[in-house]
């Protein structure tokens, strides 16, 4: 780290030597102990600061990212440009003329509504892996989705969303999805392509033969998800069909939730967290035993991150917060937002489960533990070195008692929590687990207080892995004959040992998907499916609130159906489900409509009274007249209908969760019956399938989500399993160049990369990457579901590894004995942990503990800097606030304002004219609050904003070489100084800062990059001519260089001339994203070869923002196009103030935490405002300048992250104050107030001298700053 | 010795340079008057609508309007606004509906043109049945009617605002001309940056000179009369409008930043 942006009064001494540095770091963070104190680091490497690190993060984009082409440059780019200038042509010249644009206007009505270039937004809902749902509002312009957002009607999402929710509009625009049906005759490989006609006819026939044996043969493998109206028509098929075999099935699903509250309660039961009830907090502990609840996986997550980051947001010293342990094999996000983590493999977390359930059996007075009480005291759960003896008791015993500390002793015994903790456990347990933890929430007095329960549907509780297994078993012994996969992809996904595949020929199968799919290609019948934004249907949420949903937009591929409407066409042959069928829109009366099914055998089983099956939007309306009872006429109904869809939100209220009485004798059964079995070892690995960033490979052909860092990893378009450095050290799987002191090699190469291991489940063998992950359990090796997709399209094909392969059917998410052996070579894997990387990291992100924050948070204590300062000047004689303070006090080391340019609104340098306004000081003055105590790492923000702003993916091979584009980041940091075990793991989402005193602006050459009146530092597209000059100068890192046409082109694509290209280019094994599609990397091909964008895939884009092409530098600018929209929309509505709220970024819109606050700095009450959220948080003492001493005056702040640890595991940091990190800091000058004021002139010139870098020596000097 | 270098080669310099600086002085001073939108743009003026083979078939090509207007290779006149907003003294909001609430003015969809091109409704012997019968092909196909885009921002320029534009008191004729005089539409002002920050630094200071009551912008002949009358130093023709009270209660801020335009 060079010195001058460090404190200058640690460089008096000279330069120390790395290692003298480094050691000094390790020191520190012994001594404190705190999460605050200890060096942040966000890889391996930084920690050992090799030169090949410096190197890396010295570089204004690592080795690699600003060369055009990979090795064999010259020859390769002649071949490129001659094959282009070949196949360009006179005709692709452009001529002089004026563009011939068309507008074409509605044809015959304008839709109710619809006003051309205005925003519509729509109500409706999206079904989630595990069995929940989202209520969205989707945003739609002229009739065409671009952005989905959370319904803030809805009780799940109160106006935000997920990762998956805000991805879902990629999918509906996805180039590669089943556009018509086909079929496949036995004997052919070939597919031959049909129409929803043929298959209706061709299945009326089909399905007549099962009507005799009530549908014995017939199977339905369908995917799982809460929706009453599918629920009606599988009624429905089952009633034509009654002996037929209905499979709920998903493939990255435990079964052991379920089975253990089957033992608890008797019966399987959803579980309603509730941490807090009107500001107050009802969860004072909370135990994750590897239960990721905070994950996108999780069902309830919106609800589970709202809650619990209202009980961690402090903003006074008097605010009281929960404390959070977690106990997991992986890394989770739920993981990293943990007060305390242990970190043990899932057999191991069983053993801690007993242990704990003992410690607090044993202290619980009163409670009731019937049985379990004597066979807890009895069992002896196997220690181990890898649980730390005072961890069981130490949890029981803040589990139990609320105790008071004083000096790190408890004062006085403390006095007994009742029903102010929670337990949950996670999908890799055994049920018996599961059990006793509901039985611990039973003796705690949780239940019916922090937690409660809902009955869980039998297709949500249905086993999946057995169902299949039985399903596989009968088509292999001929007992189904008939297949129908509704949005499953067995083929795929069904575990190794089923060879699902070959029983699948065996049989006659039709599979309904949207995306191509494995299945669909290898099914008799491939049906195309309607996605959710485009049919209709309904939800229920993990709360049990029902939603419509409504579509959107007619299928893109029409005729498409959903799987309702198949559903329909088989329990009814006779149905008037399709296009042409006259019976659907028939009047009531009318011969089509009194049409009887007259063949059907099964049909007139079904009662008189059943209404004919028609088009998704009676079968919903249908099952919402039925659901709603008859209480309400047909105008009654019509009404509630109608409100429910512009609510999107049914009026029927969701059944209240229920306490429920826990079995303790059948809970003790199973617990007696509990295997522990010998703990992992580097020769018998655990191994735990966790569903990815795709989930179960559903999303695969989703580029958003492929290039959304993966988290604990931040790993992109792959899946490496994923190992701790100690059990890699152990294994010998560490890359090749690996040492222990040159740790850096592994990434900094141009094209990082993990080693190549054989890893082996039960017999079976798959070659696969390894990737090292710092704080993961030893021996255990975790195995992300979902990549390996080979039919899944140009995105997903080929991306990763497919972990399926090594699953049975006997194991559910883990696996025990499991053996990794090196293979030879290694494999190239893209992870965005090091890019852009921070000077000054060791301020970058911030934590204390809370008690440190009581101790010094209160603002008599600090006084808080005034806003604005005329000059921007040097700042040591200000008050410094209690988040400063903790950061060591830098911004007394701010320098001058040195720029020798004016600044337009501060007029810096000129000074203030007389008389003159201060700057800023008209409203609104934009600012952002970002608070790392409740940031939980989701990504929701970088999708949301890549949604709004049009940002493209760029594959992997570009994201190799840093160039991914998203405009806000989510930087992970981990701190401590012990590799294996991480003291804690941050994140930190990075958007641009909008500098008052950009240090951009001031080296465009162009002005491209220029300053606004509301203080947003504004990127002029047309302006910039790609110096990246404001790249270079950016301390944030946080401008995105379109180094090729990413947002104009289509990706990995089809390219015109390809076979010319692929004569002079031959196939040199690209790592990027897609290996079957993109032998060659297809960014290198010259724009004009490159297919543009398709006119489905632009239908995705915004129209109110640029799309920009290559050359030209970007960055966030927060949502500008929203704020200007808003300015105008409060003009033309005569509004003077802008209310708070009245506009929102798209990553704030998203964040499902609340973490990120935008709003106007000067909306203060005081001002005669509404008094914005953000100015709140700006003048809380937790807010701090990310590099605020650079004098950048950054409008985005951040909020110091407050750690609550129990005492009697780790000592709470009560002066977290003065300097830390890898440079040494002679004691003394530092006091409460923070860094002792310093003369200017002494200052700089220390900077000058001890930085020892001319250059600046000399810029000052041209200044006249020193002589 | 023979001469190599005469002796009027010592003007030589001087001649070329003067060349040179004049050539040069030509180069940039065509490029300054010619390569610009003004010179470019202005007046660019393609023939509306742009129909489809099947709308074109009904036309009957006997009795051009406007002769030369017409679409190449036939006599098919066009659409006119010299009749529409001219001589039938149409409101341009009847077709350009929903310029106060959306950024963009609206060009009309089928059933406004059908509305009183319908059969029934025009008497043919004003209107020929076959100048429009385009219009009834394109309604009884549901097919729309393509128009060509005359008003083309530069790229990178998200939207024009039509909305806080007309809140403002910002005349369709400060922009788009006199429109109701043009048989067919063509471009009346350089749409250029230059052209649109002329306005915008002006507003502040002279504000009767670009902004008329909101209620009169559609009113294209009495705003330019009214503008003719204020350049020249005359009381205008909105007796009690107060350009200065307007900006002041709409509280006007014309943007000159970059961020207003380009995202």
């Amino acid at each position: 780290m060079s010195a001058h942006d460090q404190c200058p009064s640690s460089v008096k001494k000279g330069k120390p030597g790395k290692a003298a540095l480094a050691a000094e770091a390790r020191r520190l963070s012994r001594v404190s102990g705190g999460a605050s104190a200890a060096p942040a680091w966000r890889s391996l490497e930084e920690v050992a600061d090799t030169p090949e690190f410096r190197d890396l993060v010295e570089r204004e984009f690592p080795a690699g990212a600003s060369e055009l082409l990979e090795p064999a440059t010259r020859r390769t780019f002649l071949q490129i440009m001659g094959a282009s200038i070949a196949l360009a042509g006179a005709a692709t010249i452009p001529g002089c003329r004026r563009p011939d644009h068309k507008i074409m206007p509605y044809a015959a009505q304008v839709p109710e509504q619809v006003i051309p270039g205005k925003r519509l937004y729509y109500a409706t809902s999206m079904s989630l892996p595990g069995g929940g749902a989202e209520g969205l509002l989707v945003e739609t312009h002229e009739g065409r989705p671009t952005k989905v957002e959370g319904n803030p009607l809805h009780p799940t999402n109160r106006g935000k969303s997920g990762v998956w929710a805000q991805a879902s509009v990629l999918s509906l625009y996805d180039p590669d999805r089943l556009k018509y049906p086909s079929f496949l005759l036995k004997g052919e490989t070939a597919r031959r392509p049909a129409t929803w006609d043929d298959f209706k006819a061709w299945s009326k026939e089909h399905f007549e033969h099962y009507d005799r044996a009530q549908g014995q043969g017939l199977a339905l493998l369908v995917d799982k998800k809460s929706s009453p109206s599918r629920d009606a028509m599988r009624d429905r098929l089952l009633k034509r069909f009654p002996r037929a075999m209905w499979v709920p099935y998903d493939a990255a699903d435990s079964e052991t939730p379920a089975a253990g509250s089957a033992i608890a309660f008797g019966a399987p039961v959803r579980e309603q967290l509730s941490l807090v009830e009107a500001g107050r907090i009802k969860a004072k502990v909370i135990v994750s035993l590897d239960r990721d609840f905070l994950d996108q996986a999780d069902p309830a997550n919106l609800i589970h991150q709202r809650e619990w980051a209202a009980t961690r947001r402090v903003l006074t010293t008097q605010d009281e917060m929960s404390r959070l342990y977690v106990v997991e094999s992986g890394m989770s996000n739920t993981g990293a937002c943990a007060d305390h983590r242990l970190r043990l493999a899932p057999s191991r977390i069983e053993a801690f489960a007993v242990m704990l359930a003992r410690a607090v059996a044993h202290k619980t007075q009163g409670a009731s533990w019937g049985p379990l009480q004597n066979l807890l005291a009895g069992m002896q759960a196997p220690a181990g070195a890898d649980i730390p003896p005072q961890w069981a008791e130490a949890v029981a015993e803040d589990l139990v008692l609320a105790k008071h500390y004083q000096d790190g002793k408890p004062a006085g015994t403390g006095t007994y929590r009742a029903g102010e903790t929670l337990l949950v456990a996670g999908p890799t347990l055994s049920p018996a687990i599961h059990a006793l933890v509901h039985a611990m929430n039973a003796a705690l007095g949780n239940i019916g207080k922090t937690v409660s329960y809902l009955p869980m549907s039998p297709e949500l509780a249905a086993p999946s892995a057995r169902g299949l297994a039985q399903l596989a078993q009968a088509m292999d012994s001929g007992a189904v004959t008939t297949l129908v996969c509704l949005n499953t992809n067995p083929v795929y996904d069904a575990p190794a040992d089923l060879g699902f595949a070959q029983k699948l020929a065996k049989v006659t199968s039709i599979c309904l998907s949207t995306p191509a799919t494995e299945t669909a290609a290898a099914s008799g019948w491939s049906l195309n499916g309607a996605c959710e934004l485009e049919a209709w249907g309904d939800t229920m949420s993990w709360d049990g609130a029902i939603a419509p949903i409504q579509p959107m937009i007619a299928p893109i591929y029409d005729p498409a159906r959903s799987d309702l409407e198949l559903l329909a066409i088989i329990a009814d042959p006779n149905a008037a489900i399709l296009g042409g069928d006259a019976a659907a829109t028939a009047p009531a009366g009318s011969p089509a409509a009194v049409a009887q099914p007259a063949a059907a055998q099964g049909a007139t089983q079904a009662p008189r009274t059943t209404p004919r099956v028609d088009d998704g939007y009676t079968i919903v309306r249908q099952a919402w007249r039925a659901m709603m009872g008859g209480g309400t006429g047909e105008a009654g109904f019509e009404k509630a209908w109608k409100r429910a869809l512009h609510d999107g939100l049914s009026p029927i209220p969701p059944q209240q969760p229920e306490a429920r009485q826990v079995n303790l004798d059948a809970v003790a059964d199973a617990i007696s019956r509990l295997q522990f079995g010998a703990p992992p070892s580097a020769a018998a690995l655990e191994a735990v399938f966790a569903p990815g960033m795709v989930y179960d490979g559903r999303f695969a052909n989703n580029g958003w989500l492929q290039e959304l860092p993966q988290p604990g990893t931040r790993v992109v378009w792959d899946n490496p399993a994923l190992v701790s450095p100690a059990t890699a050290r152990a294994l010998g799987v560490l890359p090749d160049n690996w040492s222990d002191t040159r740790t850096s090699q592994m990434y900094t190469r141009k094209f990082p990369s993990g080693q190549r291991a054989t890893i082996t489940v039960g017999g079976r063998t798959l070659e696969m990457a390894v990737w090292i992950l710092p704080g993961m359990a030893d021996h255990t090796v975790i195995l992300p579901l979902g990549y390996g997709r080979q039919i899944a399209g140009r995105v997903g094909d080929g991306v990763g590894f497919n972990t399926y392969l090594l699953r049975d059917s006997q194991t559910g998410l883990t696996a025990r004995g499991v053996t990794a052996a090196r293979a030879d070579g290694e494999y190239p894997v893209s992870s965005t942990q090091a890019h852009w990387t921070l000077e000054g990291r060791t301020t970058i992100s911030r934590a204390v503990d809370l008690l440190a924050w009581q101790k010094h948070g209160d603002p008599a204590k600090n006084p808080t800097e005034p806003p604005a300062d005329p000059l921007y000047g040097h700042k040591a004689d200000l008050p410094i606030n209690f988040a400063e303070k903790v950061g060591g006090g830098e911004l007394s080391h701010t320098p001058p304002n040195v720029s020798i340019y004016p600044h337009p609104f501060t007029g810096t340098r000129t000074g203030i004219p007389a008389g003159a306004a201060m700057p800023f000081s008209k409203g609104p003055q934009w600012g952002m609050s970002i608070d790392l105590s409740t940031c939980t790492g989701c990504g929701a923000c970088t999708i949301a904003c890549q949604a709004e702003n049009n940002i493209p993916i760029v594959g992997k091979k570009e994201v190799a070489k840093n160039r991914e584009m998203h405009w806000i980041r989510v930087d992970r940091y981990f701190t401590g100084d012990d590799l294996n075990e991480p003291a804690a793991i941050l994140h930190q989402p990075v958007p641009c800062m909008q500098c008052e005193n950009a240090p951009c602006e001031t080296v465009c050459p162009v002005n491209a990059t220029v300053h606004g009146p509301e203080g947003l530092n504004y990127q002029a597209y047309n302006r910039c001519i790609g110096t990246r000059y404001c790249e270079n100068n950016c301390p944030y890192k946080v401008r995105r260089f379109n180094f090729f046409d990413y947002g104009v082109k289509k990706f990995n694509g089809d390219y015109v001339g390809k076979e010319a290209l692929e004569s002079v280019l031959p196939d040199r094994g690209g790592i990027t994203g897609s290996g079957r599609h993109n032998k060659l990397n297809p960014n290198l091909i010259p724009p004009r070869l490159r297919e543009k964008l398709s006119e489905i895939e632009k239908m995705q884009k915004n129209p109110d923002v640029t799309v920009r092409s290559r050359g030209v530098m970007e960055k966030c600018t927060y949502c500008i196009q929203r704020l200007n929209e808003a300015r105008i929309e409060m003009k033309l509505h005569d509004l003077n103030v802008m209310p708070d709220g009245f506009v929102q970024t798209a990553c704030q819109q998203a964040c499902p935490t609340d973490a990120i606050v935008f709003g106007d700095r000067l909306d203060a009450a005081s001002n005669g405002g509404t008094g914005s959220r953000v100015r709140q948080m700006q003048e809380s003492q937790r807010t701090y300048q990310l590099l605020g001493y650079l004098n950048t005056r950054p409008r985005t702040t951040y909020m110091v992250r407050v750690a609550n640890p129990n005492p009697a595991l780790r000592r709470p940091e009560e002066d977290p104050f003065g300097h830390h990190g890898v440079h040494g800091h002679e004691g003394g000058g530092h006091d409460d107030q923070g860094h002792s004021a310093i003369d200017r002139s002494t200052f700089i010139r220390e900077q000058a001298r001890g930085a020892l870098d001319k250059g600046y020596a000399l810029s000052l000097r041209v200044l006249g700053a020193i002589s | 010795m023979s001469v190599i270098f005469g002796k009027w080669m010592n003007t030589l310099p001087t001649v070329a340079a003067a060349v040179g600086l004049g050539g040069f002085v030509t180069v940039v001073g065509g490029f300054w008057y010619w390569a610009t939108p003004k010179f470019w743009q202005v007046g660019y003026m393609p023939h509306q609508p742009a129909l489809t083979e099947m709308q074109l078939a009904g036309i009957d090509a006997a009795k051009p309007l406007n002769p030369g207007m017409g679409l190449p290779g036939t006599q098919f006149p066009g659409f006119s606004h010299q009749i529409h907003a001219g001589k039938l003294g149409m409101d341009c909001r009847y077709c350009h509906t929903k310029v106060e609430l959306s950024p963009e003015a609206n060009i009309p969809n089928v059933a406004t043109c059908y509305g009183c091109h319908a059969e029934t409704h025009v008497d043919e012997a004003i209107v020929g049945a076959s100048k429009v019968q385009f219009v009834r092909t394109a309604y009884e196909h549901d097919e729309s009617i393509n128009w060509r885009r005359v008003h083309k921002l530069p790229d990178y320029v998200r939207n024009f605002p039509h909305n806080i534009h007309v809140k403002a008191g910002v005349s369709c004729f400060s922009c788009h001309g006199q429109i109701t005089a043009m048989p067919v539409v063509y471009q009346h002002e350089p749409l250029s940056m230059g052209w649109c920050l002329d306005c915008h630094r002006d507003i502040p200071v002279n504000p009767g000179k670009h902004l008329v009551p909101p209620d009169k912008v559609t009113q294209l002949v009495a705003v330019e009369q009214h503008f003719s009358k204020v350049q020249a130093g005359q009381p205008g023709d909105f007796p009690g409008f107060d350009a200065r009270r307007l900006y002041e209660s709409l509280r006007m801020n014309p943007p000159d930043n970059c961020g207003a335009c380009h995202y």
